[in-house]
């Protein structure tokens, strides 16, 4: 038997919910990273599934743009995280505090 | 090259030769001389060229400088032959004593400093001398007052140089106060401030000077002048101004700047009510005998040089108040020529003397310094009016304008005419005091026993303007030579006075007292300085006037007290007002205001700092409950 939308969805969500939580409780700048790609992930896919069930190029399209934008995205964040290590010998979020009150 | 562009070339090269000092040469002294001397030689060239094929009619150019609204500001040259003149005298004089200054400072560390300050200065008072409007000529009016301040603070690690830069600007800061005012309500009054239309307005309408309004014009522009010749009742700053360099003295004290509130005088002659003008004359009057008396109180020299300074401005104030301009340009021009050489001598002595101004520290020069000793002798001459010197005719026909005056228009103006006869007597006591205590006799200190004449820089300005001073005023035969020049001087600059100068000598001959009067003249000069010579020409130590008469030594000294009473005045009332003022800024703003925005600020400061934890986490839970509030509001 074929999938129908609402398995994708919930896959999906399920992603997201997953990314969100490891953004929400991982410590280390680079696991949080992750997770967010994750949570862009799951977007991507809810779209892909929402394109192909609905026959329209639209969501497709837009994920085209998603992940080269992810990419980018992505070179600029991994460059501040080794900088980030280089200057302050830790990536662990609860160590760079500089900014507090 | 046309007439505007010499015009503008003269103007600003002065201000390219600061410029050029204060950014590449403060550190190169030598450099920074050559630059203002080769410069202010230029423009004495350019003066000469441009007096010499001047053909005589007025010029005027004028551009717009900036606009607010309807209102425009504009910059602009308005050439006549006032302006001819004063052209003459500033740029004449000001590069011979650029180039005395050359000698005088060789051994000072900051001629890079002195000689920028001596080209903003000429930028500053050739501005003053071609402007065509009021708020141009305000503008430079104020250069040339920092200028000074500039230049008198040359010794600035001295206390008492630092105190009398700063007095002066403030006590100048005092007039222009009025006459920023009464250049503003000239502007809102007469509808411009151009001095060719104002001109226009006025000429041929005596009647529009006689409202309440044009007298109180007139009496806030005088105030302009006040302040800048320091005449009654803020003259005080002009003695002190004298901790300045010598050449300075000579330059802005004497020759040129104090002299421009005269020339403005001249300029806005018609705009001057015949109130204001008799304030001037009685103002000028009473300065000349008062500033010739006090000169004989004083042991320094250039202070002495100063009160001259002031009496001969007295002398050119009066001229203008007795309805005579250009009999006080006249007196300006020459005063300028006969007190640079004073100043200068005076300048050359005090450096061969190692810097020592206490007159009866010298003695016995005239045989060390030949040179200097008989160009002072010159201008000592030309101050007291003897005649064939260049004083003599420029000063006497202000003394015979004032008998006419007298003649004329009622007895109590001979009032004025015995004051500056005084003010001649004085001038030639304190003069034949000054020559006979520091050249005659004999040394009275060891750097005078030493002493020798001073290098060529300085001798040379001195015998040009000293020559000058001789014969300046020849110009009134009207001897031409060379198409170009009557007596030593360009003949366009000679119309102004030589014409005024025949008529008032007719109005003497018709009167009948011309010759006692050039009698009278000539045996006050001399009688003043024989007994001068007999009275202090032996002297001992110190000033016999002192030992005979302590009592009215001390006024002398101290000026009549003018000084401390100003004193007194800013220390027991102006300071409780100020005390005033500055509690009720306290509690107003800094209570109130500041304390209560401040603390209100403050607050709310600290507790919205209380969100900055420095916590990714907590800034992510902010963020979910942003996107859950903006979701349900969505959702409505």
């Amino acid at each position: 038997m074929q999938p129908g939308l609402q398995a994708y969805l919930t896959v999906a969500g399920f992603l997201f919910a997953i990314g969100f939580a490891g953004v929400l409780l991982r410590k280390n700048t680079l696991v949080i990273f992750m997770c967010l790609e994750l949570m862009l992930t799951a977007s991507t896919l809810a779209l892909v599934a929402i394109s192909r069930f609905y026959n329209s190029m639209d969501g497709a399209l837009f994920v085209f743009f998603i992940i080269t934008v992810a990419a980018a995205e992505v070179a600029v964040g991994l460059a501040i995280i080794v900088a980030l290590y280089r200057r302050r010998h830790t990536i662990q979020v609860d160590e760079l505090n500089y900014l507090k009150h | 090259m046309d007439l505007n562009t010499i015009l503008t070339a003269i103007l600003l090269l002065p201000l390219g030769s600061a410029v050029l000092i204060a950014l590449f040469l403060r550190r190169r002294g030598g450099l920074a001389a050559a630059l203002s001397v080769t410069v202010g030689f230029l423009i004495m060239a350019l003066s000469l060229d441009v007096l010499l094929t001047w053909n005589g009619q007025d010029f005027h150019v004028s551009t717009e400088w900036l606009r607010f609204g309807t209102y425009a500001f504009s910059m602009g040259f308005y050439f006549n032959h006032q302006t001819a003149l004063m052209l003459l005298v500033v740029s004449f004089v000001a590069s011979w004593i650029q180039l005395f200054s050359v000698g005088y400072m060789d051994d000072d560390d900051a001629k890079g400093r002195f000689f920028g300050g001596l080209s903003i200065f000429m930028f500053s008072i050739l501005g003053i001398v071609l402007a065509d409007n009021l708020v141009m000529l305000f503008v430079f009016w104020e250069l040339v007052g920092f200028s000074s301040y500039m230049l008198i603070a040359h010794y600035y690690k001295t206390d008492f140089a630092n105190m009398a830069s700063k007095k002066a600007f403030i006590v100048n800061r005092v007039g222009d106060f009025g006459f920023l005012l009464g250049i503003v309500w000239c502007w809102n009054h007469y509808g411009t401030v151009n001095l060719i239309e104002l001109h226009g307005k006025l000429l041929g309408h005596p009647e529009l000077l006689g409202t309440h309004r044009a007298i109180a014009i007139g009496l806030l522009l005088m105030c302009g002048f006040i302040g800048k010749s320091a005449q009654f009742p803020l003259q005080v700053w002009l003695t002190d101004a004298m901790a300045g360099p010598t050449p300075v003295s000579a330059l802005i004290h004497a020759a040129t700047m104090v002299a421009a509130g005269i020339y403005f005088l001249a300029r806005v002659f018609f705009l001057l009510s015949p109130f204001t003008l008799h304030w001037i004359m009685w103002s000028g009057a009473l300065m000349t005998a008062f500033a010739g008396l006090c000169a004989l109180g004083q042991t320094d020299i250039k202070k002495t040089l100063a009160y001259s300074t002031l009496s001969h401005l007295g002398y050119m104030a009066c001229a203008v108040g007795l309805g005579y301009p250009e009999l006080a340009m006249f007196h300006l021009a020459m005063h300028a020529c006969f007190k640079a050489t004073l100043f200068l001598g005076s300048g050359s002595v005090i450096h061969a003397c190692h810097h020592e101004q206490d007159i009866y520290k010298m003695g016995g020069l005239l045989k060390k310094m030949p040179l200097t000793g008989i160009t002072f002798l010159l201008a000592s001459l030309a101050n007291c009016a003897i005649p064939f010197f260049s004083g003599g005719y420029s000063k006497d026909s202000i003394i015979t304008a004032a008998f006419l005056k007298g003649h004329t228009d009622g007895s109590v103006y001979f009032g004025v005419y015995l004051l500056v006869l005084f003010g001649a007597l004085c001038t030639a006591l304190y003069t034949g005091r000054l020559f006979s205590v520091v050249f005659l006799g004999k040394a009275r200190s060891e750097d005078a026993e030493h002493a020798h004449e001073s290098s060529p820089f300085m001798t040379i300005p001195l015998v040009v303007l000293g020559l000058l001073s001789l014969g300046g005023g020849w110009a009134v035969y009207g001897w031409t030579w060379g198409g170009h020049f009557t007596g030593l001087l360009p003949s366009t600059c000679v119309v102004v006075f030589a014409q005024a100068f025949k008529d008032l000598q007719e109005a003497a001959e018709k009167s009948g007292a011309a010759t006692i009067l050039e009698v009278v003249n000539l045996v006050i000069a001399l009688a003043g300085l024989a007994a001068a010579y007999l009275f202090y020409g032996r002297a001992p130590a110190g000033d016999p006037l002192a030992a005979k008469a302590p009592g009215v030594y001390h006024v002398l000294e101290r000026h009549g007290w003018f000084d401390d009473v100003y004193d007194w005045y800013v220390k027991q009332v102006q300071q409780r007002i100020c005390d005033l003022i500055g509690a009720i800024d306290l509690l107003l703003f800094k209570f109130t205001f500041g304390w209560g925005s401040g603390g209100l600020a403050g607050l709310t400061g600290s507790v919205l700092r209380r969100f900055q934890t420095g916590s990714i986490h907590a800034y992510v839970y902010w963020f979910l409950a942003g996107v859950i509030l903006f979701w349900a509001l969505a959702i409505g």
